[in-house]
């Protein structure tokens, strides 16, 4: 954590409480609110808005707005103080809820995003918000946007604005420039102004701080009456008094401006049960009068004598942590666990789930751990086989339970990995919305499957292939609404991400209705950079083409992201992953691509099977049918593929003899099986030895421990201590289609 | 020994007041809104009660309305911490019951220097 020193924490220092441990928790909640913001304002219906939305909504700003202010990071304080107001006035129906509203407090989300980021480390140049700022507050007066609001660009120097001091007075306000990840001293004054004989003017005063970058925030503590012609206001800055009387000054007399120390305000309703006696008024905190438990009434505190040691005093008076003190002691732990508060677990208690924070190091430790134990009771229940049951049942009942355990908690663990793909698909509404607009086209986004559950780790790898693809239909595959209307096409493109399960693999499929792909245009462009391509390529071999290197579209992509990311680079990363990319398209109408990935395979179901002397694993989710085939059933189609009939159908058959080259065995078996499998929406039958049987396997991953192999997806440790290859079913099919 | 009720819905606050107070050495029992307030009280008596203002499912000032009418909290003190100290707002909180208010921000001495009196 960058050692950040705010006025706060200089004064909680001085009671022993460094408030830098809680700023962790404090970001974490802040991008939760800030993600929780931002999806409402996607989803909410500007015409029929709930009270209970716009009230969300006001929340999760208010919240963050309420941590960042104390804990000093003023630059995130003063914006979220602004989108505040705003969204009180939403939610009081006081202003109408717009679209440029969402499109301006989504862009403050964004700019939050930033500040926040820096305040964390991560280093770039300070988010100027004056723009934003500007657009805000005119629009809490019912305004439009001042200025137009850019995407991401940064705003130039000047500033269209109304203030009318001099420049080189804001730049001698000295105050922290927007987003120093050392936020200067945080003060909160009162400030009073007047009499006036107009109590409006106090307002210009109030305009300075929606129009001088950083200069702090303003509200009024008096709702805008003043009987006395003496306006109220609060304020909360990191500049200091002769600043501040500079400024307003241009306003207002310097005799009719007082600043007053805040310093945090309290109160107590005076005779409020157990407030205090009324003493001296203070502006920052009250006790009601009569209200119960007020300190200084008959009801006060319930008659619990304060011991001559109250361990308050001690605290307020330094740093006091006296030994014997059994309550201080006993709080000893509790700091010493929140200030080692980093990766380890610890409770956070949102109130709809019960939820821990575990390191993933920690989680892979722990199945690595499980998978061990799946190889060890796979060797147990081999040897123990051997042994008289009769004689041994009570080993072999026990067996019986380990297998049941050993499965169970292998199920287990393996879901802790696993989240649902909402998780990658929530990126996407923001981003359709910002890029369709960019475009100016209307796209529909929808989601299917968002339930379905994917390992972690492939969420992170799949994100960015997937983003590109919805990129590229967005850009290239939706047209826009007119000229969607001349083809008599409904204006607005419909744009569907879907995942499923289907056997061991996870689809994600990217569909649009846009214009799909022409054959013509692409066969061209393929010639022109030299890759055969004869007019007798099939329609699915033509739209593979997409992913040539170096066949990127041509015209680039204006979109901010940048990655510069072309469909080689998107089909490479699937494959990486042990994926595959299909595409399928009719021009016209619009385009699919269909991204298949292995579920997590540290831990599969497999069929074993013989060919030779060795043994193959079949992925079990594959393995539709098998049976026994004489050789004469099996026919040779055009000189060198060969065919099997099943129920009147013919299948292509492989041979894993001939494709692994195994040697024969001493003792070929009379007939040969023939094992059904499907992948890729295709079947093949394999021809192998003998079928040995279904279990557990640990995968391991080859490529990672030898180098990668055609046609096998990883290895495993058998029962009796051989490895076995487990076979790349999808790579298979794929053969048996050339 | 006194112990305390501490009320708000963002966890870093809470985790702030609650560390504020143990360090002083007073008992701290936190809850995530007012409803999960209420549930807590069923069940204990607290010296205090401190709670923020907005929340969901349940706000401070409902929290204190509903607090005042059982018997255990007629006269606890309840502080409501808010963002804003207008008028308005600290006559919702005088209506509704409330022993007194304090702004947020606030640095950590401050609060206990008002806890301070109002529990002794």
């Amino acid at each position: 954590m960058s050692n950040m020193n705010t006025d706060n924490n200089t004064a909680s220092a001085a009671a022993g409480i460094d408030l830098t441990q809680f700023y962790q928790v404090f970001f974490e909640e802040a991008a939760e609110n800030l993600d929780s913001m931002e999806q409402q304002l996607l989803n909410i219906d500007i015409t029929s808005a709930s009270d209970e939305d716009l009230n969300s909504i006001f929340r999760c700003a208010h919240s963050v707005k309420g941590g960042a202010a104390t804990f000093g990071f003023t630059d995130v304080a003063e914006l979220t103080h602004q989108m505040e107001t705003l969204l009180d006035k939403l939610r009081r129906r006081e202003l109408q809820a717009t679209v440029a509203m969402v499109d301006v407090l989504l862009q403050a989300d964004d700019a939050l995003r930033a500040q926040l980021a820096r305040h964390q480390g991560a280093g770039g140049d300070p988010v100027d918000t004056t723009n934003l700022l500007a657009s805000i507050r005119a629009m809490q007066g019912g305004g439009v946007a001042k200025v137009a609001v850019a995407a991401t660009t940064v705003a130039p120097a000047t500033v269209a604005v109304e203030s009318r001091a001099p420049a080189e007075l804001i730049s001698d306000l000295g105050t922290s420039p927007n987003g120093d990840s050392k936020p200067a001293a945080l003060r909160v004054l009162e400030l009073r102004v007047g009499p006036l004989n107009d109590v409006k003017d106090a307002d210009n005063l109030v305009d300075l701080f929606g129009e001088i970058v950083d200069l702090g925030s303003i509200e009024p503590l008096d709702a805008g009456q003043a009987s006395d012609g003496i306006r109220r206001f609060k304020i909360v800055t990191t500049s200091c008094d002769s600043e501040l009387m500079d400024l307003f000054t241009f306003h207002v007399a310097r005799e009719q401006v007082k600043l007053l120390e805040m310093t945090a305000g309290f109160g107590f309703h005076d005779g409020a049960p157990g407030a205090p006696a009324p003493s001296e008024p203070e502006p920052t905190y009250g006790f009601f009068d009569d209200a119960p438990g007020a300190p200084g009434t008959a009801h006060a505190a319930a008659g619990k004598p304060a011991g001559s040691t109250h361990p308050a005093d001690a605290a307020t008076a330094a740093t006091a942590t006296t030994a014997s003190n059994p309550t201080l002691s006993a709080s000893a732990p509790a700091s010493a666990e929140a200030k080692g508060a980093a990766p380890a677990a610890k409770a956070a208690a949102p109130i709809e789930s019960a939820t821990l924070r575990v390191s993933i190091e920690k989680v892979d430790q722990l199945i690595h751990l499980v998978g061990e134990l799946v190889i060890t009771q796979a060797m147990l229940a081999q040897n123990s086989q051997k042994l008289d049951p009769a004689l041994y049942q009570q080993l072999a009942a026990g067996m019986a339970d380990l297998e049941r355990n050993t499965r169970d908690l292998q199920e287990s663990v393996m879901s802790i990995r696993m989240i649902p793909m909402s998780m990658v698909f929530s990126r996407f509404p923001r981003m359709l919305r910002d890029l369709a607009a960019k475009l100016s086209k209307q796209v529909n986004f929808v989601t299917v499957g968002d339930a379905t559950e994917l390992d972690k780790g492939l969420v992170e790898k799949i994100t960015d292939p997937l983003t590109h693809l919805v990129r590229n239909s967005c850009d290239h595959g939706i047209e826009t609404p007119a000229e969607r209307v001349a083809k008599g096409k409904s204006e607005t493109g419909t744009l569907t991400l879907s995942a499923s399960h289907q056997g061991g693999t996870i689809v994600i499929e990217v569909r649009d209705d846009g214009k799909g792909l022409s054959r013509d245009k692409l066969l061209s462009k393929a010639r022109e950079r030299g890759i055969d391509a004869p007019d007798s390529m099939s329609d699915t071999d033509v739209w593979s083409l997409i992913f040539a290197p170096g066949f990127s579209t041509a015209d680039v992509v204006t979109d901010v992201s940048g990655r510069g990311v072309g469909m080689d680079v998107v089909k490479k990363n699937i494959t990486a992953l042990g994926g595959t990319v299909e595409i399928d398209s009719a021009e016209g109408y619009g385009m699919s691509v269909k991204v298949r990935l292995p579920l997590t395979l540290a831990i599969m179901d497999g069929m074993s099977v013989a060919v030779g002397d060795e043994c193959y694993i079949l992925p079990l989710a594959s393995v539709v049918e098998s049976f026994q085939v004489q050789p004469g059933l099996i026919k040779t189609v055009g000189g060198t593929g060969r065919v099997v009939e099943v129920r009147s159908e013919f299948m292509p058959v492989i041979d894993l003899e001939e494709v692994f080259h195994v040697p024969k065995s001493d003792t070929p078996p009379a007939t040969r099986i023939m094992v059904v499998v499907e992948a890729d929406g295709g079947q093949v039958a394999l021809l192998v030895d003998e079928l040995l049987g279904q279990q557990q396997v640990v995968v391991k991953n080859l490529e990672a421990n030898y180098r990668r192999v055609p046609d096998v997806s990883g290895a495993t440790i058998m029962g009796d201590g051989r490895v076995a290859l487990i076979l790349d079913v999808s790579s298979l099919v794929r053969h048996s289609r050339h | 020994m006194h112990t305390i009720l501490a009320v708000d819905d963002s966890a870093s606050m809470r985790q702030m007041v609650s560390f504020t107070l143990k360090s002083a050495g007073y008992t701290v029992v936190e809850a995530v809104d007012g409803q999960d307030a209420l549930e807590k009280s069923v069940s204990r008596d607290f010296d205090l009660v401190i709670t923020d203002q907005n929340m969901p499912r349940m706000d401070g000032i409902s929290l204190t309305r509903k607090l005042r009418e059982s018997p255990h909290f007629k006269n606890t003190p309840i502080l409501i911490l808010t963002t804003e100290s207008s008028d308005e707002m600290k006559q919702s909180g005088r209506s509704a019951g409330a022993t007194g208010w304090m702004v947020k921000p606030f640095d950590p001495t401050k609060l206990l220097e008002v806890i301070k009196k109002v529990t002794r």
